[in-house]
Formats: C-alpha cells, structure tokens, sequence
C-alpha cells in the first residue's frame, strides 16, 4: 500500500500514440483508477479520424484533490507510445516534468526519430524497454500500454489497488489468463516504476476521498448524456452515428432495451429527427443525437417541432466546421445554427452545458423542458464536452420530473380541445393522439387554436407571439442552472461571459487572474436561448470591461449577447481544433483589466 | 531557392558531438559554442541530469536537505542561451570512426563532423573485491549519491574500501554530518597521488587525527550481509577481525570508461590516447578528461591527469583545436597532497571552481 502524501494534488498526464498502440486505453485505466481511488479527474482524448494504423492518439488527464475546471496547459508528465507523434508534444511538458518513452526500439531508427533528442534542458527523461518488459511479461508487445501505465503508476506513487480493481473490472468480460497477464503487464511496470530513482518533484497527495474508494464515477459528456436520458425515463431514441455524437446512441443502444425503451438507427439523420417528432408527438420521452452535419440535415424538421409544439430533445455534439470540416476536432461554431437555423422565427430552448455534470443535468432536463413548454430543446455539447472525462458524484435520487405536459383539466367533446390555445403562458394543454375525448390536428402550416390552417394575418401574428412567450418561463426553470456568476461578487474590473465547454478554462483563469489581485469575475449561461438577460444585464453592470472566449472564428456568442442586450464585449476567438489555453484567456483578462484601470484614472 | 541556400548553409555547420557531461564535456561545449557560433553542438550523457558537480556530492548527507538542482553546473537554461543540445540517458554503443557515426542503444545512429569523447571514469573495483560488487554501494552519480545517504541513518557507519581522494573527500564530509567512516587498504589510499611509504604513514596519522579510522595494513576476506537486527553488512578482514557496517563503499581509483570505443579504430590503452593537443589516432576525434591518456614528452609516456582544474583545462583546450586550433596541453595543477595550518590533509583534486 503507498502512502499516500499529505499534500494537494495537481498532476497532469498526457499518452500520446497511434491508433493501436493502447493510448485511449491506457488512458481509461488511467483516469478509472484515480476517480476510484477518490481523486478528481478531468480527462480528454483526441484521436485520429482514421480508424486504425496511423493516426495520433493522446489521452490527458489531470488528477487532482482540489476542484478545478479544465484541463492545464502544460503537462507534467508525458509517455511516448509512438515518438513520431510524441515528438510534437514534448513541448507541452513543463518545467522538470518527466518524458516516459520506449527505450528499446524494435527496429533501427533513422537520427533525429528518437524522442529522447527532443526533449527540453528542463525535461527529466525516464527510458523505459516497455516492449520487452511486455514481452516478458505476458509472451506478446501488445501489452506495452499497459505496462507503460503501470511505470507511470509506480514512478508518481499512485495507489496500486486501485488500478488492480480497474483493470479486472475492464476484462471481467475476457479470460482468466488474459485479465492475469494484464495484471502482470501492470505489476511489471509498477515495480521497474516504483523502484526507479523520482528525480520529478510531482507527488500524489492527497485525494478529495482522503484515501478511500470514493462514489465518484470517471464519466465522459457524453456519457453523462446518456446517463441523463436513462435517469429522465426516455422512452426512444433515434440516431444516425456521426462523430463525436455517436457514442450517446452506442450507450443508449446498450441501456434502453433493458428497461423496455427503443432505440433505433435510421438511415440519415432526416429519418433521425423525424422519427423523433413522431415518437414526441405520440407522447414518448424522445430524442436524437447529431453533430453540426446533422444539425443542418436536421433544420427543416426542426421548424415543423416548433410549429407543431411537439417535445423532442436533440443533442448536437459540435466539431470543426463547416461541412465535413474536423471531424474529430473540437469546435463552437454551431451555436448560430442551433439558435437561428430554422426557416421562419423558429425560436426554441437551447442548453449548453459546460461540463460533465452538467451534460447529465441538462439532458435530463431538456425532457422536462421539452414537455413542459412544448418545443423542441437542443442541448448543444462539442467534442471536447463529450469526449471530456471527469469525475463526477451523481445525485442518489434521480433529480428528474416525469409527465411534465400542461394537464387537460376539462375533457368535454371533440370539438372543443384546443390543442394550441392561447393561454396566458402561452403553453396549451396538450393531449396526446389517440385520446378520444381530444382530437385534433397538427401541421407543419400555420395553424389556429385547433390546429386547422390558418394563413389570417392575425392568426400568424398571435401565434408567433405565443411561440415565443411561452418559452419566457423557461429561464426560470426549476433544478437547473441556467447562468451562474463566480469570482467577485461586486464591481470588477473585467468580467469573462462564457458557455459550453470553454468554460472551464474561463474559471481556471478567472482563478489565476484573482490570484494576481485582478478584480474579476465569471459568468456562465447555458440557456442560450432564450437568453437569461437579467442576469446578463446585470453582470455587464457591474464589469468594467467584458470578455467573451469561444472556440469560432466569427464569434456568435458574442454576437449573441450583443445583438439581446445592445452591450460592448472583447472578443477572444480560436478555432484550432483545441481547448482554448488558459494562458490566452489570462493574458487577456490581463490587457481589459489594465485597460480598466486606466479608464478608472482618467 | 531560398530553402536550397538554407539547406547549403546548413549542409556546411560543424556537429561537434561530446559524450560525456562532466566538467571536461561542459567546458568543451562553451569553447565550441563561443569559437564556433554557427555549429551545432550535442552533448551526449548516459546520466537522466544536466552537468552536476560531482565534487559537491558529499553535501547530500548535510542534514539542511537538498534536491538535484543544487548540485547543476549550470540551469536548465543555460544550455538554450548557448543552442547546445543536451542529450540525457542516451548511451553510446559504438563509434564508427570511419563513418562518422555514434551508434546508440535505443537504435539511433548519430553523425558527427568532430567528436570529442569526455565520457569520464566509473569506480575500479579490484579483482579481489569484485566478487563483493552487490553488497557494496555506487557512488558515482546523484542517484546513488542520494540513495546511500537515504540509506544511511544517523550517525551511522560507512566503511570505504580503497580510501582515494575521492572517498577520502567524501570520508571527512561525513565526519563532519556525524557518521563513522572506517578506510581499509592500502594500495589505493590517497591515489592519485603518489605518496612516498615514509609520508603514507604520516598522512595516515593526520586522518586517523581527522577521526577517520584507518586500516591501512588489513584487506577484504570477505563480504556478507548482515545478520538481522545487525548492522547491513558484515566484513571479515585478512586478520580474522571483523567490522559491521551499514554502507560499503569502494573507492579504488577510476576507470575510464569507453568501452563504446572499442572497435572504432582509435589507438586505446588504459584510456584513449591522445598526442598534447588531445587529438586521438582519428583525425576528427579527440578526447578530454579522466577517459584520456595524454603523451607527456617529458616522461616519453601516457599519462592520465585528474582534478577540476585539469580536466577542465582539457576540455578548453580540446574545443580549441577541434575549432581549428593549435595548442597543447601544458599548465597543471600541483599534485601533491597537503597539510594544511589547522593540520588536516588538503588536496589540490578536492578543488573546483
């Protein structure tokens, strides 16, 4: 048993490999063992649109005992499965961290190919012979993964037990022997790890279960989608795979036939979202899954849920764009799309979740939401949120709200249920087809209160207004954060307005900057639309300056903000395929806050 | 064309390669760097650490603490301003003289224009002792330095076989921290100097004065490993007497090491020979330090020179030369061992700057 020291923790680790080499599942281990082991952890993989072969694979994590917020910009540690793609990383290891690499390559290799001639004067090297240790070990170099993570396990002090927990966990499926020499691959490695001289100063410490196996569980975004859906009691799902979406289906496809619900993959994601109008429609807990491709597919449908007001949850997980853009790169840049693309005024609810916990939240929510004010409601993620691991405590009781829809307090006869009243909400009562006693129609056209066509002036007129009203209420929606301020509670300096993903690394560096005596504060919002404005409002009053960071280059958050509330923003837009550094976003914080100041003296 | 005439400007760079980090290897590089501003200069070490002073090594038993960047020659960022090129836990497995090739364990082959091999000594363990290797401590790296010291519990007793200058420099530190030190031998004592039998005796007394015990006429029967509850090791000497310690440290001279140099064709004795200007037998290889054996025309034979400032002076005037220079080694430091007024033995090798 390692004793574990009584310090923080704060260690980052990045894998990096080709696909096949075991760097995302080295990673998973990675990560599963320290959220068992009670320690909080964020993690994100990036790999190659290419299924197999070539293509470079990192897996990042960063464990922690303290809560934080995004992943750090420099890594303390890094192993090499493969130098040709570790090479370009070896710049992202900070000052004496460690750079792990296969010290016995099974081939000549040609002068300059070896990691070990890239490193930074400040680098420690840690040599490692991975793939004979491997060989060994369990009769075959396929397991040099995991011996690899077996030596960093060893070399940072990290409890044992807990990876041996994972790792049986992760082949309870396969053979005994198999599982066993695993574990042996593991040891192998812990031991050569343990035993090697720490010239690093990066210890395990403490952890936020203090030691103990803890509740918290490793779950990706996505992931916590699909935990959400389960939680919320969907009733069915249709998808069409795409990446980074595809991984919601894939789980759900596991999860719903046990508890009787139906899941289906249509042929396009046309088929997708109208089979999901039609399951909303019928009354069931409905939902769908894309990514910007799909979303733009999606559109036209879209507009017919909002005209119809029928429930229907889509998920659109962004990446690189547009068309078929980065498939496997993060991005923001749907938020235009999923706000405004619809023909027609086609406003509906939209979530942005900025984290794992919230990714789980939010989809559970999207369904009360759905029902409740009779829309369809885009929860919009992007690759690094769904691909992103945390460790996350879920709530013991499901948090979730069945049976949302307005009641029908007055049955009468057929002709007098009016499925789109006009109501002081705005929200109609809403039947669902098959129940005699409430007839009625629905159409994509304009409609009056019983859902015949209508193309009066008037009718057009009050029903878009009913649209759009009743979705007012929705900003102050029970159990979920729609915005949320952190940092300084009074007048500041500059203010950082964010959403989605990037979020987190806005509170890493509101956190910095406050450290540096910047007077600063942070606002989140996650419903995008529509937009909590009091709040809004209310934060611009008391910011001196405001910035606004997303991963798109024409910045439509910002856009966003300043076209609803007529307000001045500095923006900060990158759209390189990564998470945005902290670094760019305190040096910017850095700038606003000079800048205020010397507004302030003049 | 302008990357054509990129790639011949670079085509036309010097790689100067030194193998070996330690005082000679770090002074080589910044003559090369300061004499050839356009080169590209790799350093090649088998150590994980930057350039360390050796020479400070004792300080790891001082109970104020200390990690491995109080012991750097220079910080991390020296070798950035100076573009030299560090390469740690790399080992040489063969030079290919005629090729102009490094071949390095991890299968990498590394071309050079001009090479200097600066790869140091390891501790010499005599054949008598050799027998013993795994039951005595290394001492030679900060790795080592550092495990016996966490090894060692206080006041705790380090007996040293050989007692040269280097275990003798160690062996007062420790009396110092307030440990027990216990030299045995009598062929390696105070080596490299060269002690008349007449004064052997008097500096022996000035140790013994120093309370550092000494066994100067007593050998190694054997080595065992301690009983339990015992002290970690248990010798046997010659006399049928017996010591317990907790660390056995051999401390017999070094021996260079350049076993990579076998097979390069280059004329190799004890160590690499080289002419005074520390040109080996291959015009693009040179040597410096405690890996060389320098012709002195005054003895009319090879010769290894030890200490700070000689092996430095080496490396100076090796870079020299390989810049196209012509310089021989000439000016020394003095040789002998010393008392000095509070009556302790002092040694011109136990000095660095």
């Amino acid at each position: 048993m390692v004793k574990i020291g009584k310090h923080k923790t704060d260690i980052q680790i990045a894998i990096c490999g080709s696909a096949g080499d075991g760097t995302i599942a080295a990673g998973d281990i990675l990560k599963q063992a320290m959220a068992k082991a009670g320690y909080n952890v964020i993690a994100f993989d990036i790999y190659p649109p290419e299924i197999r072969g070539f293509g470079k694979c990192v897996a990042r994590a960063r464990i922690t005992s303290e809560q934080v917020y995004s992943l750090k910009s420099e890594s303390d540690a890094l192993v090499s499965l493969n130098d040709s793609h570790a090479i370009a990383h070896v710049q992202e290891v900070g000052r004496y961290g460690a750079v792990i690499y296969e010290d016995t390559p099974i081939s000549d290799i040609a002068e300059g190919a070896h990691i070990s001639s890239h490193l930074a004067p400040a680098h420690l090297p840690y040599g490692v012979a991975f793939r004979e240790i491997s060989e060994r070990v369990t009769g075959s170099a396929r397991s040099r993964n995991i011996v690899a993570v077996g030596y960093l396990a060893g070399l940072y002090d990290m409890p044992v037990e807990a990876f041996h927990h994972v790792i049986t966990q992760k082949f309870a499926t396969k053979s005994q022997a198999l599982a066993d020499s695993v574990l042996d691959g593991f040891n192998a490695g812990y031991h050569i790890g343990a035993n090697t001289f720490h010239l690093h100063f990066d210890r395990i410490g403490t952890s936020r279960g203090k030691g103990k196996q803890s509740d918290l569980v490793m779950m990706s975004g996505n992931a916590a989608v699909a935990r959400g859906c389960m939680d919320a009691e969907i009733d069915a799902f249709f998808g069409y795979p795409i990446t980074p979406a595809t991984t919601i289906m894939e789980t759900l496809a596991h999860e719903m036939p046990k508890r009787g619900a139906r899941m289906l993959q249509t042929e396009d994601e046309i088929s997708a979202i109208a089979a999901t109008i039609g399951a909303g429609y019928a009354g069931a807990r409905a939902a769908t899954a894309t990514s910007g491709p799909g979303l733009a597919l999606m559109s036209e449908m879209m507009g017919l849920g909002v005209m119809a007001e029928v429930p229907i949850v889509a998920f659109i997980s962004q990446r690189g764009g547009p068309s078929t853009g980065l498939p496997t790169k993060t991005e923001q840049s749907d938020l235009n799309l999923a706000v405004f693309g619809v023909a027609g005024d086609g406003q509906r609810i939209i979530l942005a979740p900025t984290n794992v916990e919230g990714c789980y939240k939010c989809a559970g929510k999207a369904f009360e939401m759905a029902e409740k004010y009779q829309t369809p409601v885009v929860v919009l993620l992007d690759l690094y949120l769904s691909n992103r691991y945390e460790a996350v405590e879920l709530p013991k009781k499901n948090p979730f709200a069945k049976n949302c829809s307005k009641p029908i307090t007055q049955k009468t006869n057929q002709s007098s249920y009016k499925r789109f009243k006009l109501t002081n909400d705005g929200i109609s009562p809403r039947a669902i087809p098959g129940d005699e006693a409430c007839m009625h129609t629905v159409t994509g056209l304009e409609h009056d209160e019983q859902g015949r066509p209508s193309d009066h002036p008037v009718m057009h007129q009050t029903m878009s207004e009913k649209r759009h009203k009743k979705l007012l209420g929705a900003v102050n929606h029970r159990g979920i954060t729609i915005s949320k301020r952190f940092g300084d509670k009074r007048k500041v300096d500059v203010g950082i307005l964010g959403w989605g993903s990037t979020f987190g690394e806005i509170l890493e560096a509101m956190i910095e900057a406050r450290k540096e005596g910047i007077r600063c504060s942070a606002m989140k919002v996650v419903m995008l639309s529509p937009l909590p404005l009091k709040p809004i409002n209310a934060f611009f009053d008391d910011c001196g300056e405001v910035l606004v960071p997303e991963l798109n280059y024409e910045a439509q958050f910002a856009s966003l903000i300043v076209g609803a509330t007529g307000r001045q923003v500095h923006r900060l837009n990158r759209v390189t395929g990564s998470p945005m550094r902290v670094r760019e976003i305190l040096a910017e914080i850095r700038r606003l806050a000079d800048k205020a100041q010397m507004i302030a003296a003049q | 064309m302008r990357s054509k005439k990129r790639f011949e400007t670079m085509a036309k760079r010097e790689h100067y390669v030194v193998i070996g980090n330690g005082v000679a290897g770090t002074e080589a590089a910044l003559q090369l760097r300061q004499r050839d501003q356009n080169s590209h200069i790799t350093m090649l070490t088998a150590g994980k650490l930057l350039s360390i002073n050796r020479y400070e090594f004792p300080k790891v038993f001082s109970p104020c603490g200390s990690d491995w960047r109080d012991f750097l020659l220079h910080p991390p960022e020296y070798y950035d301003e100076h573009e030299i090129s560090i390469q740690r836990n790399i080992w040489v497995t063969h030079v290919n003289a005629a090729e102009k090739l490094l071949m390095l364990r991890h299968r990498e082959s590394l071309s050079y224009t001009k090479l200097l091999i600066a790869s140091g000594g390891g501790r010499y363990i005599p054949e008598s002792l050799n027998q013993f290797r795994d039951l005595m401590e290394k001492f030679g790296t900060y790795e080592e330095a550092k495990t016996v010291s966490e090894a060692l519990s206080k006041g705790g007793h380090v007996v040293m076989l050989g007692g040269d200058m280097i275990g003798l420099d160690l062996a007062r530190s420790l009396i110092k921290y307030g440990f027990r030190v216990t030299v045995i031998g009598q062929e390696y004592l105070f080596w490299p100097h060269h002690v008349e039998p007449a004064e052997k005796q008097r500096f022996t007394t000035i140790l013994q004065d120093m309370g550092i015990s000494v066994r100067s006429y007593a050998s190694v029967e054997s080595i065992e490993q301690g009983k339990s509850g015992r002290k970690a090791r248990h010798i046997v000497l010659n006399d049928g007497k017996t010591i317990d310690a907790d660390i056995i440290l051999s401390f017999c001279g070094l021996m260079p090491s350049l076993a990579f140099m076998a097979g390069a064709g280059v004329d190799i004795e004890r160590g690499v020979l080289v002419d005074p200007h520390l040109k080996s037998t291959d015009k693009n290889i040179w040597a410096a330090g405690d890996v060389c054996q320098i012709w002195s025309p005054e003895e009319n034979q090879y010769r290894f020179y030890y200490g700070w400032e000689n092996v430095k002076e080496m490396g100076r005037v090796a870079a020299f030369n390989m810049t196209g220079g012509n310089e021989s080694i000439s000016t020394f430091q003095d040789e002998k061992l010393i008392v000095t007024d509070t009556g302790e033995i002092d040694s011109p090798f136990w000095q660095f700057s």
